[in-house]
C-alpha cells in the first residue's frame, strides 16, 4: 500500500513537471504534460460530440505528430483523446438521439427521452458526473490491481466468451420495454446482420452479394447512426405540426436532489460492471454500457420508467462505458495486448517511441506508467470541469430551428461514417439502416435489441466455433468443471431465463396489483 | 487555335521532363488497412518524409476491406500519373491471388512495384509449459501427439497460418489451425495456455518473448534476426530452405511513366536511409530490406507469388 503512494507521487510529479519547451525559437517553461493532457481531452470531447468521427481515426491522424514528443507526453495526450471521447459521445445521444460514440448507443434510450421532457440539462449533467466518478474509481482500480486483473483476463478463452455472450443475449431480451416476441425478433435480425462478411474460420464470404465493401462486414457505427440518428430525423420530419421538441421547456440545468439520490446506486453498479468488462479484450466498454443498462432495469425500483426517461438509464451506462474505457488499458499496460483498436494504436505509438509494451513498462519506466495513471485523474477532472459549463451551450443547440438543424446533423453523420474507411458505400448503407429503423419504429420494434444482437452475434459465433475447434467438437466444454467461469455464466443465463419467464407466467396477477396502486 | 497549338507543344515539352515537374498535385498514399498497426504507422512515417522531398502534400488514406484488395484495386485502376501510391503487401500481392477466386487486379500486370519498405521475420513461439525446448523437440512432440497441438494465427490465409502449413508439410506432422481476428487475441490465448504455438510476426511477438510470457524457438527467415541474435532459424534447425517473412512496399498503377517510378523509388530509398526513419522502422521490427530498386522489388514479388500460390494449393488453405 505504501508502494502505491510513492508510485502515485512519481506519477503526479511527472504530470505536473515543468519543462523547458522551445517553440519557434522561444524557450518557455511550461507544465507540458498537463498541457498535452488538456489538448487530448479537448480533442476527445470534440470528436466525441461529432457523430461517427471516433478516437481511432483521430489518434491515427495524430500519430506522426506524437513521434516528436516525449513518450509520456504523447501517451498522455492519446489516452486523453480516448476517454475524452467517452464524455463527448453522450452529448448528441441525449440531445438529438444520435450516438456520437459507439459506446453511447445505450445513453440514447433514456437520455433522449429525458431531453424530450425538457430535462436535457439534468441528463447531460448526470452523464458527466457519472463519467467522472467512474473514471476516477476505475483509474484507482488500474493503479491498484492491474497485474492480478490482467491474469484474470487471460483466463478468458473462447469458451468463457461464448458463455458470457449467451448471458448477454438472454439479458438483451430484458432490454426491450415492449413486446417480448418483437425483442427476440430484433435480436435475431441483429445476429443475422452481424454474420455479413468474411467468415473467420474459413475465410469464406457470407451475405456480401458480391459487394467488396461488405467483405469485412457491416460497420457498427453505420448501423447505429442509421437506426438511431437518421430514423429519428425521418420520424421528426413526418410530424406536420412543429417538432415537439423541448425548446419551450428547457427547465433547470442541474439535476435535482431527488435525481442525485436516484443516480448514486446506478453509478456505483455501472462503475463496477464497467471496470470488470473493460478488462476483457474485445469491445469491453461497449458491452459494459449495455450490461449496466440491463442490470439497472432489472434491479431498479423505477424499472417501469426505463425507456421513458429514467435518470438511472443514463447514469449507469455512462458510468460503465467510462469505467470500461479506463480499465481497458490494463491488458495493454500489463501484457502488451491491445483490447481494442484504440489500444492497438497506443501500442503502435509506444513501439515507435522504442518502448516495448508489456509488464516491463511498469518496472523499467515507472515515470511513464504512473505518469499515465496520474494523468487519467487529472484528465477526468478537466473533463468534468469542461463539460458542466458546456451544458448550457449544448442546450442552446436545441433552439436552432429544425429545418437548419437536421441537414447539418445529416451532413455530420455522412462525414463521420465516410471517415471510418473512406467508403461512399457506407453512407448509402447508413441511409438504408435509417429506413429500416423507421420501418421498425412503425412496427413498434425497438432498435436497441437489434444493436446488441449485432454486436454480440459475430463475437459469439467466432468464439463458439473457436471453442469447438479447440475441444474438437465437444459441447461439454462450456459447462465442464475445468472451466468454472464459463460454467458460472451458463448457470447465470439459465437463472435469468427463469426470472424472466416467471413474471410472464404471473403477469395477470401483477397487472391487478399495478392497477390497484 | 494558336492557343491550342501552344498548349499541345507545351504539353509535349513537359513530357520528357516529367520527373522534374512531377508531382504537380497532392499525392495520396492508400493504406488498404484500418488505422493502427505497423503497416499504417510505417505508411504515415513515409508520407511525412515524402512530403518533404516531393514538395507536395502526401496524404495517407485508409481504405480497408477484403483483406486489402479494395485499396490495391483502387490504386491499380487510378490514373497512372504517380499521384496515387498504395502500400502493397505479401497478402495483396502474393497470397490473395490464389486465396480469392476473383481478384479484381493482377499483381504483376496491373501494378508497377516501386520499393520494398519493410520486411519483418515471423517467429515460431510456443507456450511456456510446452515440453519442447527447441524445434527438434517440437517436431518430435507433434509426431508423438498427431492432431493434438493447436497453432493460432491472425487470420485464415495469413503468413502465420501459411508458415504453420509449410511447417506441417516439411515435417510431415499434423496440427490444428485456429484462426483469430488479428494476432493479439491469439497471443492472449497462448498466454492463457489454450493454444500451443503460433508463427507470429516478430514485431508483435517481441514484447511477450522479452518478458518471458512465451518461448521463442526459431525465426522463419534464412538469416537470424538482429533483434534476437541468439535465436536459431528454422533453416538451421533442420527445415532446410524455410524462408518466410511478412513484407510490404509501395506500388503504383502499371502504366506509370518510368521516370516517375524512378524518382519515387529514389525518394523512398532516401527516406529509408535517413537515420530517424530507419530507427522508427526498426522499432516496428523491420530490418533494412536487401530488395531496393523497382526491378528488384518486381522480381521479388514474382518469386513470392510463385511460392505462395504453390503453398496455398498444396496446403488446401484456399477460400472458395
Amino acid at each position: 500500500m505504501e508502494g502505491i503512494f510513492s508510485n502515485l507521487a512519481i506519477g503526479f510529479i511527472e504530470v505536473f513537471k515543468l519543462q523547458a519547451i522551445t517553440l519557434g525559437g522561444m524557450t518557455m517553461t511550461l507544465p507540458f504534460n498537463i498541457l498535452m493532457c488538456l489538448i487530448g481531452v479537448l480533442l476527445g470531447t470534440l470528436i466525441g460530440v461529432l457523430p461517427g468521427i471516433g478516437p481511432v481515426a483521430t489518434i491515427a491522424m495524430l500519430l506522426p505528430v506524437t513521434f516528436n514528443l516525449a513518450p509520456i507526453a504523447a501517451l498522455i495526450m492519446l489516452a486523453g483523446i480516448y476517454y475524452g471521447a467517452q464524455y463527448g459521445g453522450s452529448t448528441t445521444a441525449i440531445l438529438i438521439n444520435l450516438p456520437g460514440e459507439s459506446s453511447s448507443v445505450v445513453t440514447c434510450l433514456d437520455g433522449y427521452q429525458m431531453a424530450r421532457q425538457g430535462r436535457a440539462g439534468p441528463a447531460l449533467a448526470t452523464a458527466a458526473i457519472a463519467s467522472f466518478f467512474a473514471g476516477c474509481v476505475s483509474t484507482l482500480v488500474v493503479a491498484l490491481f492491474a497485474p492480478p486483473l490482467a491474469e484474470v483476463a487471460l483466463k478468458f478463452g473462447p469458451a468463457e466468451y461464448t458463455s458470457l455472450m449467451v448471458l448477454g443475449l438472454v439479458a438483451a431480451v430484458v432490454l426491450a420495454s415492449g413486446s417480448l416476441i418483437k425483442a427476440i425478433a430484433m435480436v435475431v435480425l441483429g445476429l443475422l446482420l452481424g454474420l455479413v462478411g468474411t467468415d473467420v474460420n474459413s475465410g469464406v464470404l457470407r451475405f456480401a452479394f458480391g459487394i467488396s465493401e461488405m467483405a469485412d462486414g457491416i460497420g457498427f457505427v453505420t448501423v447505429a447512426m442509421g437506426m438511431f440518428g437518421i430514423c429519428e430525423i425521418i420520424a421528426n420530419l413526418e410530424q406536420k405540426e412543429k417538432r415537439e421538441v423541448f425548446t419551450s421547456k428547457v427547465g433547470s440545468l442541474m439535476p435535482t436532489k431527488e435525481d442525485f439520490k436516484r443516480m448514486i446506486a446506478p453509478i456505483l453498479r455501472g462503475t463496477v460492471l464497467g471496470s470488470a468488462l473493460g478488462i476483457l479484450p474485445g469491445g469491453g466498454a461497449l458491452l459494459a454500457s449495455f450490461g449496466a443498462y440491463t442490470l439497472e432495469k432489472k434491479v431498479s425500483k423505477n424499472s417501469h420508467q426505463f425507456g421513458k426517461g429514467a435518470i438511472e438509464g443514463v447514469a449507469a451506462p455512462e458510468a460503465a462505458n467510462n469505467a470500461g474505457a479506463q480499465t481497458s488499458f490494463i491488458p495493454l499496460l500489463t501484457l502488451g495486448i491491445p483490447s481494442n483498436a484504440v489500444m492497438a494504436l497506443m501500442i503502435g505509438a509506444m513501439m515507435i517511441q522504442g518502448i516495448a509494451p508489456g509488464p516491463q513498462v511498469m518496472t523499467e519506466r515507472p515515470q511513464l506508467f504512473w505518469g499515465m495513471i496520474a494523468s487519467m485523474w487529472v484528465g477526468n477532472l478537466m473533463l468534468v470541469i469542461l463539460n458542466l459549463p458546456l451544458i448550457g451551450m449544448w442546450i442552446k443547440l436545441l433552439t436552432v430551428p429544425y429545418r437548419i438543424l437536421y441537414p447539418s446533423i445529416l451532413l455530420f453523420m455522412a462525414i463521420g461514417v465516410f471517415s471510418i474507411s473512406n467508403q461512399p458505400f457506407d453512407c448509402f448503407l447508413m441511409a438504408c439502416f435509417g429506413l429500416l429503423g423507421y420501418v421498425c419504429v412503425k412496427l413498434g420494434c425497438e432498435p436497441a435489441p437489434l444493436i446488441l444482437g449485432f454486436i454480440l452475434g459475430p463475437l459469439m459465433e467466432e468464439n463458439l466455433r473457436r471453442a469447438m475447434l479447440l475441444s474438437r467438437g465437444d459441447p461439454w466444454v462450456f459447462i465442464s468443471p475445468s472451466k468454472p467461469i464459463s460454467m458460472g455464466f451458463v448457470i447465470a443465463a439459465v437463472l435469468l431465463l427463469v426470472i424472466v419467464a416467471l413474471p410472464a407466467l404471473r403477469k395477470k396477477r401483477e397487472e391487478v396489483f399495478v392497477e390497484e396502486t | 487555335m494558336l492557343r491550342l497549338l501552344l498548349l499541345v507543344s507545351l504539353a509535349g515539352a513537359a513530357n520528357p521532363a516529367a520527373a522534374q515537374t512531377w508531382p504537380s498535385k497532392p499525392v495520396r498514399l492508400i493504406v488498404p488497412y484500418a488505422p493502427g498497426g505497423p503497416v499504417d504507422i510505417s505508411a504515415r512515417l513515409l508520407a511525412a518524409k515524402l512530403q518533404e522531398s516531393l514538395g507536395q502534400p502526401v496524404v495517407p488514406e485508409n481504405r480497408p476491406g477484403a483483406g486489402g484488395n479494395i485499396g490495391v484495386e483502387l490504386a491499380a485502376k487510378s490514373p497512372p500519373d504517380g499521384t496515387t501510391l498504395v502500400i502493397s503487401a505479401i497478402a495483396t500481392l502474393a497470397i490473395n491471388p490464389s486465396l480469392y477466386p476473383s481478384l479484381p487486379y493482377d499483381p504483376l500486370k496491373d501494378l508497377r512495384h516501386v520499393t520494398l519498405l519493410v520486411q519483418v521475420p515471423n517467429v515460431l513461439i510456443v507456450t511456456n509449459d510446452l515440453p519442447a525446448k527447441n524445434v527438434k523437440e517440437l517436431i518430435a512432440l507433434a509426431k508423438q501427439r498427431p492432431g493434438k497441438l493447436d497453432f493460432g494465427s491472425g487470420s485464415s490465409g495469413s503468413t502465420g497460418h501459411l508458415a504453420g502449413e509449410m511447417f506441417k508439410m516439411m515435417t510431415g506432422t499434423y496440427m490444428v489451425h485456429i484462426p483469430y481476428k488479428g494476432s493479439a487475441p491469439a497471443l492472449a490465448d497462448m498466454m492463457g495456455g489454450r493454444i500451443h504455438l503460433m508463427f507470429d510476426n516478430l514485431a508483435s511477438a517481441l514484447p511477450s518473448i522479452r518478458s518471458d510470457k512465451v518461448r521463442a524457438l526459431a525465426t522463419t527467415t534464412l538469416k537470424r534476426s538482429s533483434f534476437l541474435p541468439e535465436l536459431p532459424t528454422l533453416d538451421e534447425s533442420g527445415l532446410k530452405g524455410f524462408d518466410m517473412s511478412t513484407w510490404w512496399g509501395v506500388s503504383v498503377a502499371a502504366k506509370t511513366p518510368q521516370t516517375v517510378v524512378e524518382r519515387l523509388s529514389a525518394d523512398i530509398l532516401k527516406a529509408m536511409d535517413a537515420p530517424d526513419f530507419k530507427d522508427r522502422l526498426r522499432n516496428i521490427g523491420s530490418e533494412a530490406p536487401a530488395v531496393r530498386t523497382p526491378d528488384q522489388f518486381t522480381a521479388f514479388v514474382t518469386s513470392e507469388l510463385k511460392i505462395y500460390t504453390e503453398l496455398v494449393k498444396r496446403s488446401g488453405a484456399k477460400v472458395d
